[in-house]
């Protein structure tokens, strides 16, 4: 059974018997527009009115998050229920209360019984987990003199800082301290949406592939994406929904069949990690059958003779032999791409950063949304509708750039100051500048990590996690863990006792983000301008300190206080609310936030259509690289080679196709869904509201497969990969390939509530990070990525082992 | 007797994302691992690589002639008049399971307080009467979810060629597309 929990056998026989009957319907359901006023005001009610509502921004997406705005219903001192702010332009616009799952469950973070409640000291080895309890002032202390002194020894670039997802924090306060300390190694993860964006803009420059007026868009094409998972409630979802019932048609090309997948026109189950090979299929097909614009290949490609040529080798037939896709579907999804206009394509994390040839596969992406003429028309890539100006802006924050210093490398290499000590370089280092980065120099995780075993090109001495866990955020545990030992310095500032705290010599308590009120957003919409605060909803907990407040005592204690508003946060706050018509009392006492309706009469408008001439403009000779001579012929990442001109195939480091000897032996792919619905990355696996839908570490499994080794649904199984092994729990599922499984990563958290545990992070725990490829060797060149999919055996698992 | 009010779950924008399901516990403070009044139950039909997912929201159906209420020696579930929810008192309840074996569809729970079933949340303070929707429709990111008068339902789902999935003789008020 599907289930995913127990249900009584009477209520499970009871609702799959009804079930059959809506699955009937659901097969005849004609896709007609339904057109019925609703009236979003009256979604949901307040409570009674004993209940005080605060405002926060929903922190369940990742700490200091300003996505989703919610409503907190605090009844006597408890905050006790939480829904969507009508008022904010939430998910489908103003008036919608709605939420997902994790933001339901939010109370429950800010309650956990695992929060960390003060500062400890590590006394035992490291690895041993034997700490003792101190202080905030003894571990600033501890922490400023050991900076100090490294900074004066090996310079300010030994300490670096661990990234975690999008996290605001560390745009704002964290880069500006290492800018004021004088390090560049802001440890970014290489899985994210900057490496996507990065591979998009050395090919498109500012255009874009994703659809900016879905209700035009004829053909949606979801490669490698996951928006019922990452971003249920940011829009997306309800408008592909929309778009389907108005007729787009979609197709979906991701190996397991997810919620939105389950409501595509077309689903294409590929093998992970081999979505570089179908993209250079397409294009074979396209260009071979003449169905590419003429006009645009003309006018607007560099080099686009050479890239025909190039694919000429990328038929079906090869393409099929790598996919696991029949032949006759690749050429069905090419064709319908070709002669389908307007198309838009939505490419994800699953293909653009969590594979070592991540950078060529988006960009072979990209050249199809550009060759069949799909740029910036309406419905087809970008094409966005002008949002009018916002009715108020706030100042942006002041990272203090200028403050990194130039070395004399910098200086005679032409890099932008700082470049040249980054420890390693996420994108090339001559990439780095300005123009191109988010806010500023990034080193990539894992391979800085590294470069504590290795000395190579000298070792961090010093890092800093806060709100990120390094066995659950990158590759291979079993490394990370040993570049922990030998590190001389490991601080880190989070709300859970994430498994590797274990090695840090300092791990302070830190508050949510419901438990202070130094988090302001905006958001603008044609009908106007929303700010909201969060609003302090508790004390902090125990010893506990904001992430906010935490940057702002190591910065006094760095003696860094004239950069860092000796330590008031209001004082920052302030300055970036100055000019904005608003202060920090009129933002603390809107309990619902600030909306400004629109008076300037000003409407979102269709764009000029085609604007190439000026979305090409930073593009080499103006135009899209088909032939990429932004990168072409230039060093690497790792400075060990030069970069390809033309788009190829890699592959993943172990695969049917490209390691058939390795396959005999572990003859099934394994991957993980990057983000999922009930969890943010490794985090919240604790919450009982959350864990009671997923209670056990999972993986799916088709039946077919299953039985051939004797494995029932619920099983226990062994997954071992040449890297390592997991145990997770089978599932049954029909949506997946039966030479394919997928999982979910990230099980660290125990949840007390409902006594169930917390599973390991290395060989023989369930996470599968550690079943992945981890060698430097195999990352994507230009951005870094890693592959998130391999090969592995499997077998039962037998209770006790 | 009023209008009869139900639920109506679009499974063609059902995306089983479990936001309903979540907000059904918070607002009508469930303890985690005891009692579900809301789950999305998921049906899959035929094999790799041609297959099907269907997921539905369901909940107590509200029943125009609720079984629950017929069966209950200690009359503590009623129908109400005005809009046709089924309650129940819990201090009424003698937990004799007596309901669950009458419902259809498998409905009631119990816990030490009494049996547990959907309210349409009447009982955390919602005015389905002044036209607000109960906390798993109003959470519910891809207006999968829908609730009120059945007349109004029906119409809605009229242009989604929509049936009643199940039918019994205590007419459920529910519906799905």
């Amino acid at each position: 059974m599907g289930e995913e929990r127990a249900l009584s056998r009477r209520a499970f026989i009871a609702s799959t018997a009804a079930l059959g009957a809506a699955a009937a319907v659901a097969g005849t359901a004609a896709q007609t527009l339904t057109a019925y006023a609703e009236d979003d005001k009256k979604m949901g009610a307040t409570s009674s009115d004993a209940t005080e509502i605060k405002h926060a921004w929903c922190q369940m997406c990742g700490p200091a998050k300003t996505a989703c705005s919610t409503l907190c219903h605090i009844k006597d001192g408890r905050w006790v229920h939480v829904e969507g702010n009508p008022e904010a332009g939430n998910n489908y616009g103003r008036g919608s209360k709605t939420l997902c799952a994790k933001g339901n469950a939010a109370m429950q973070v800010l309650y956990d019984p695992a929060r960390l409640t003060h500062p400890m000291k590590r006394v035992g080895e490291k690895g041993e987990g034997k700490f003792e309890r101190t202080t905030w002032d003894e571990a600033y202390k501890a922490i400023s003199d050991k900076l100090k002194e490294q900074k004066e020894k090996y310079g300010p670039e030994s300490y670096g800082v661990l990234s975690p997802q999008a996290y605001q924090v560390l745009w704002t306060l964290g880069r500006r301290f290492l800018n004021v300390h004088g390090s560049p190694n802001y440890m970014h993860s290489a899985i994210c949406a900057l490496q996507r964006a990065a591979s998009k803009k050395i090919c498109l420059g500012n255009a874009d592939c994703d659809p900016g007026q879905l209700d035009k868009t004829k053909l949606y094409v979801i490669w490698g994406a996951n928006p019922e998972n990452s971003a249920i409630n940011q829009g997306k979802p309800n408008a592909r929904l929309d778009a389907i019932e108005r007729g787009t048609k979609v197709i979906d090309i991701r190996p397991m069949l997810d919620g939105l997948g389950a409501h595509a026109d077309i689903w294409v189950p590929i093998r992970p990690g081999t979505d570089g090979a179908l993209a250079l299929a397409v294009l074979n097909h396209i260009i071979t059958n003449d169905l590419y614009d003429h006009d645009f290949t003309t006018n607007w490609c560099n080099g686009f003779d050479k890239l025909a040529e190039h694919v000429k080798p990328y038929t079906s037939d090869w393409a099929a032999n790598i996919t696991g896709l029949p032949k006759e579907q690749i050429e069905e999804v090419a064709h319908l791409m070709g002669t389908t206009k307007p198309m838009g394509i939505l490419y994800g994390n699953g293909i653009g950063d969590q594979q070592n040839d991540g950078n060529w596969t988006c960009i072979a992406i990209c050249l199809i949304e550009a060759i069949t003429g799909n740029l910036d028309i309406a419905g087809g890539g970008g094409a966005k509708k002008t949002v009018p100006k916002p009715m108020f802006e706030t100042k942006k924050f002041d990272i203090l750039t200028d403050r990194l210093p130039k070395s004399a490398e910098d200086e005679e290499k032409g890099y932008f100051a700082g470049i040249s000590k980054l420890v390693a370089p996420e994108t090339p280092r001559w990439y780095q500048n300005p123009k191109t980065w988010e806010s500023g120099p990034n080193s990539a995780y894992f391979k800085a990590l590294m470069s504590i075993l290795t000395e190579n090109p000298y070792p961090l001495r010093a890092v800093l996690g806060q709100a990120s866990n390094p066995f659950g955020a990158t590759r291979q545990p079993k490394k990370i863990a040993e570049a922990l030992k030998k590190l001389d310095f490991y601080f880190v500032h989070d709300t859970h006792w994430n498994t590797s705290c274990d090695y840090a010599d300092y791990v302070l308590p830190a508050a949510t983000h419901y438990e202070c009120s130094q988090q302001f957003g905006t958001k603008n919409t044609p009908a106007g301008t929303f700010i909201a605060i969060n609003q302090k909803i508790a004390e902090p907990l125990g010893e506990s300190r904001s992430d906010w407040d935490f940057y702002m005592g190591l910065a006094q204690a760095m003696g860094y206080g004239d950069d860092f508003w000796n330590g008031d946060m209001d004082a920052c706050l302030s300055e970036q609310l100055d000019g904005s018509g608003f202060t920090l009392e009129d933002l603390r006492a809107a309990n619902q936030g600030i909306f400004v309706a629109r008076t300037d009469g000003a409407k979102a408008e269709e764009p000029t259509y085609q604007n190439y001439e000026k979305l090409f403009a930073d593009l080499p000779n103006g135009k899209v690289q088909c032939y990429n001579e932004w990168i072409g012929g230039k060093p690497n990442n790792t400075e060990t080679g030069a970069l390809g001109y033309l788009p190829e195939y890699v592959g993943p480091p172990e695969s049917l196709a490209g390691t058939p000897e390795l396959a005999e032996e572990y003859p099934l792919v394994i991957s993980d869904v990057h983000a999922y619905r009930l969890c943010n990355h490794s985090y919240y696996v604790g919450v009982p509201y959350l864990r009671e839908l997923q209670p056990y570490p999972w993986v799916k499994i088709n039946p077919a497969t299953a039985k051939k080794y004797g494995i029932e649904d619920g099983d226990w199984m062994k997954v071992e990969s040449p890297h390592g092994w997991v145990k997770l729990r089978a599932e049954y599922k029909e949506g997946i390939s039966p030479e394919v499984l997928m999982t979910r990563r990230g099980w660290w958290q125990e949840c007390e509530e409902l006594g169930l545990p917390a599973y390991g992070c290395f060989d023989g725990g369930s996470d599968s990070t550690v079943l992945y490829d981890s060698t430097i060797e195999n990352f994507d060149p230009f951005h870094s990525a890693m592959s998130k999919q391999t090969l592995v055996k499997i077998s039962k698992l037998e209770e006790g082992e | 007797m009023g209008k009869q009010y139900g639920f109506y779950a679009d499974t063609s924008r059902c995306i089983k994302c479990w936001a309903c399901e979540v907000a059904c516990k918070q607002w009508n403070d469930i303890k985690a691992g005891t009692v579900s009044r809301r789950k999305v139950h998921e049906i899959d039909s035929g094999t790799f690589p041609d297959t099907h997912r269907t997921f539905v929201s369901m909940s107590c159906m509200h029943c125009e002639k609720p079984a629950c209420e017929k069966v209950c020696p200690a009359g503590a579930i009623s129908k109400r008049e005005q809009d046709g929810i089924v309650t129940v008192d819990k201090d009424k309840c003698i937990g004799c399971h007596y309901c669950f074996f009458a419902c259809p569809f498998g409905v009631p729970e119990y816990t030490e307080a009494g049996m547990d079933k959907c309210d349409a949340c009447l009982g955390n303070g919602v005015k389905i009467d002044e036209g607000e929707k109960p906390h798993c429709v109003a959470t519910c990111p891809t207006k999968a979810l829908h609730f009120g008068p059945m007349d109004e339902l029906r119409e809605m789902q009229a242009q989604k060629t929509a049936k009643n999935v199940v039918s019994d003789s205590t007419k459920p008020s529910f519906i799905a597309s």
